[in-house]
């Protein structure tokens, strides 16, 4: 019965195509939009999972401020923390790097800066201070040269793998001179490049990004004393330890106060994920929108069909079909309209996601959660708005349709 | 007892003044195996008894069994299941589903049946057979001449073994050759034992019958037994309703012509009056006899009642 019924409607529907199409359109717009915007969003979320495991389960990010409720959710990261001073200094990194539970400590500072070489000037850099330890922790590969040995105020500068490119072009930065500030660095080494991504772990693109000794960096600034953010990494099992000691002992650098935040890499994880599961949902719940009116508009296609197909309606009902019977005929129908719809809107997507790959930095990702649901929803859309019209037909009088011309 | 029995069914449309009588205290019996002509001029109620017969309409009141159970007063979806099972439909029309081959438009009962495709195109190609169509079975309708899609629709009548087939004017948009041969396969379902109702304005058709019945103004005003083969009386004389203008008539001038249109009481005052039927519970026999004789204004005396 049901797939005999399916039969028919694919029937009925290719003898009005262009009609088919233009219903099917809405569907296929709202559902490609609905799921390239969500596989935009796990592809998002997958990038930033990416860099943060880069760094390993037992890196622990300290942040200035303190975090606005339980850390879930878009109010959880302080997004003011950059703009004003940060209140980590040089005993927070000592006092932590005391601790027995943590292997390795590595402050980082953002000073935003311009660099020179001979030939080209390059704007709107970032300068991050630091300490030798950083590629170790980071698992950043030196491409040419070397990090820094020292933390003691040399000239010595490590480069990002777009700023290379950019003020030496061809050559081999390694050995070269460079100016950042007025001041002049040699250049030691060129960091490969990484993935670069909106929500990277320090909020900047360490490609663009000029890294050098903390005490070099602050003498960028007059001698700016704070650090924006401390990295530790625990010893390989002592994860909750190390926080739970580095939290105790800054509260007691701090007087007691709570001015900042100490953060696993899986809470950092979930603060990111947070984020771009809110933008998500956001943009696909605009997306579901357009569903909406395609859905209107199969209503309205279906309600024409109906009374364009009266006096077939009565010939049915005078041989012998039940109203559940004509209700099912134009549910169906219903329903293959929106599943074709569905099933041309994912493989619209697909191209689109395609595209996106192709062309920009996005990466799209797909999962078949994704169709799934995708599928279901327009399905779930065509019998909603099928009801209607396909009641009008079932409860049609039958010698009424069959006198219908 | 009776295939089909109406008891005092009335049907009404409208309301009010508007109020039409479409059916007035109809009473009728069908035994299994007859098959009745029906005959009267539009808007006499044929088709409303049609209609009701085959339960596509409820009567206004009285009662209607079918193999002895009334079903005048089931739910729709039941009358539905009544109508697959045991009423065959030929309309006029052919109402054949456009979008559907011949064998799937013959087959489409029993899907309504839920019988599996494999076994109901079996059938549906059995039954085409017995039509003389065979070879037709996957054209679409829109390529069959008007008789042979009609032998479809009367296929698709046949597919579930109805107690009764209804056919309204079947072949009313046929030509004399294909009526001829809708009419013979009529004929030959009536031989294997099948009842046939069938609404004619075509006195010829009534050779096939066994029994004609007269309706007018929503009653049934004549009912006779015909040998098959012979045309039925009453019905040779609506065959001739379509007049010849004699010589009286045009002495007589408009009142003679409209002496046949209901509800005027023109040619009753030109003429003489004549005795008036006694009272309402004539014999159907006897009241066709008389109204043979008595001519149209008989009907008419009927009506006023």
């Amino acid at each position: 019965m049901w797939s005999g019924n399916f039969k028919g409607a694919i029937g009925s529907l290719r003898a009005n195509k262009g009609r088919s199409l233009l219903t099917m359109l809405g569907i296929i717009i709202g559902i490609s939009s609905v799921v390239t915007v969500v596989s935009l969003g796990e592809g998002l979320k997958s990038q930033v999972t990416g860099q943060i495991n880069q760094l390993g389960s037992n890196v622990i990010t300290i942040r200035s401020g303190k975090l606005v409720g339980n850390g879930s959710g878009i109010s959880g990261i302080n997004l003011l923390a950059f703009l004003s001073t940060s209140t980590l200094t040089d005993k927070d990194v000592q006092a932590i790097s005391k601790l027995p539970s943590v292997n390795s400590v590595v402050p980082l500072d953002f000073v935003g800066s311009s660099a020179s070489s001979d030939k080209r000037q390059l704007d709107n850099i970032f300068v991050v201070g630091t300490s030798s330890k950083m590629a170790d922790l980071l698992h950043k590969k030196v491409a040419y040269g070397s990090f820094f040995e020292s933390d003691d105020s040399t000239n010595k500068v490590v480069i990002g793998s777009s700023i290379a490119e950019e003020l030496f072009g061809e050559l081999n930065p390694v050995g070269h001179s460079l100016k950042v500030s007025g001041a002049t660095f040699v250049v030691q080494g060129v960091l490969e490049p990484s993935s670069g991504g909106l929500l990277s772990v320090a909020q900047t693109d360490f490609n663009s990004a000029v890294f050098m000794p903390l005490k070099n960096a602050r003498s960028l600034t007059n001698g700016r004393t704070n650090i924006l953010q401390i990295l530790a990494k625990s010893n390989s099992d002592q994860l909750d330890i190390a926080v739970n000691d580095i939290f105790a002992a800054l509260q007691k650098t701090h007087d007691g106060q709570t001015d900042f935040t100490v953060l696993k890499q899986y809470e950092l994880l979930g603060i990111a994920g947070n984020i771009v599961n809110t933008i998500t949902r956001f943009i696909s719940g605009i997306a579901a929108i357009s569903l909406l009116v395609g859905g209107i508009g199969i209503m309205d296609i279906m309600l024409v069909s109906v009374s364009e197909r009266t006096r077939e309606i009565g010939v049915r009902k005078a041989i012998g079909a039940t109203n559940r019977q004509i209700l099912n005929q134009f549910l169906i129908e219903g329903l293959a309209l929106t599943l074709g719809g569905g099933i041309i809107g994912v493989i619209v997507s697909l191209i689109i996601n395609g595209l996106l790959r192709i062309y920009t930095s996005l990466q799209p990702a797909v999962t078949i959660q994704i169709f799934v649901i995708a599928v279901g929803v327009s399905m779930a859309v065509g019998i909603i708005f099928s009801v209607t019209p396909a009641l009008k037909a079932a409860r049609k009088n039958p010698i009424d349709a069959l006198r219908n011309e | 007892m009776a295939l089909i029995e109406l008891k005092e069914v009335s049907k009404l449309y409208g309301f009010g003044d508007a109020t039409v009588l479409a059916l007035d205290e109809v009473v009728l019996s069908i035994e299994k195996g007859e098959f009745v002509a029906v005959m009267g001029p539009s808007g006499s109620g044929k088709t409303t008894l049609m209609n009701v017969i085959g339960l596509l309409d409820r009567p206004t009141h009285g009662s209607y069994l079918l193999d002895g159970r009334n079903v005048a007063r089931r739910r729709p979806n039941q009358q539905a299941r009544v109508r697959r099972d045991r009423i065959g439909f030929v309309f006029q029309s052919y109402n054949l589903l456009a979008r559907l081959s011949v064998l799937e438009n013959v087959a489409l009962p029993l899907a309504y049946k839920g019988m599996t495709p494999v076994r109901r195109q079996k059938r549906a190609s059995d039954i085409l057979e017995l039509v003389g169509l065979r070879d037709r079975e996957y054209f679409m309708p829109r390529q069959l001449s008007g008789g042979q899609a009609q032998r479809v629709a009367i296929a698709r009548a046949l597919i579930n073994k109805p107690s009764i087939i209804i056919a309204d004017e079947p072949t009313g948009n046929l030509d004399s050759t294909d009526s001829k041969v809708v009419m013979e396969l009529l004929a030959d379902i009536h031989r294997q034992g099948n009842t046939i109702l069938l609404v004619t304005h075509n006195p010829e058709l009534t050779r096939y019958a066994n029994r004609v019945i007269y309706m007018h103004d929503g009653m049934i005003v004549g009912d006779e037994q015909t040998a098959i083969g012979n045309m039925a009386k009453g019905a040779r004389r609506t065959h001739y309703q379509k007049r010849k203008v004699t010589d009286d008539d045009i002495a007589e001038g408009v009142s003679a012509l409209m002496r046949d249109v209901p509800g005027k009481e023109l040619s009753a005052k030109a003429r003489k009056p004549r005795p008036r039927a006694k009272h309402k519970k004539r014999s159907a026999k006897r009241l066709a006899s008389h109204r043979l004789k008595a001519g149209s204004r008989q009907r008419r005396e009927k009506t006023r009642k």
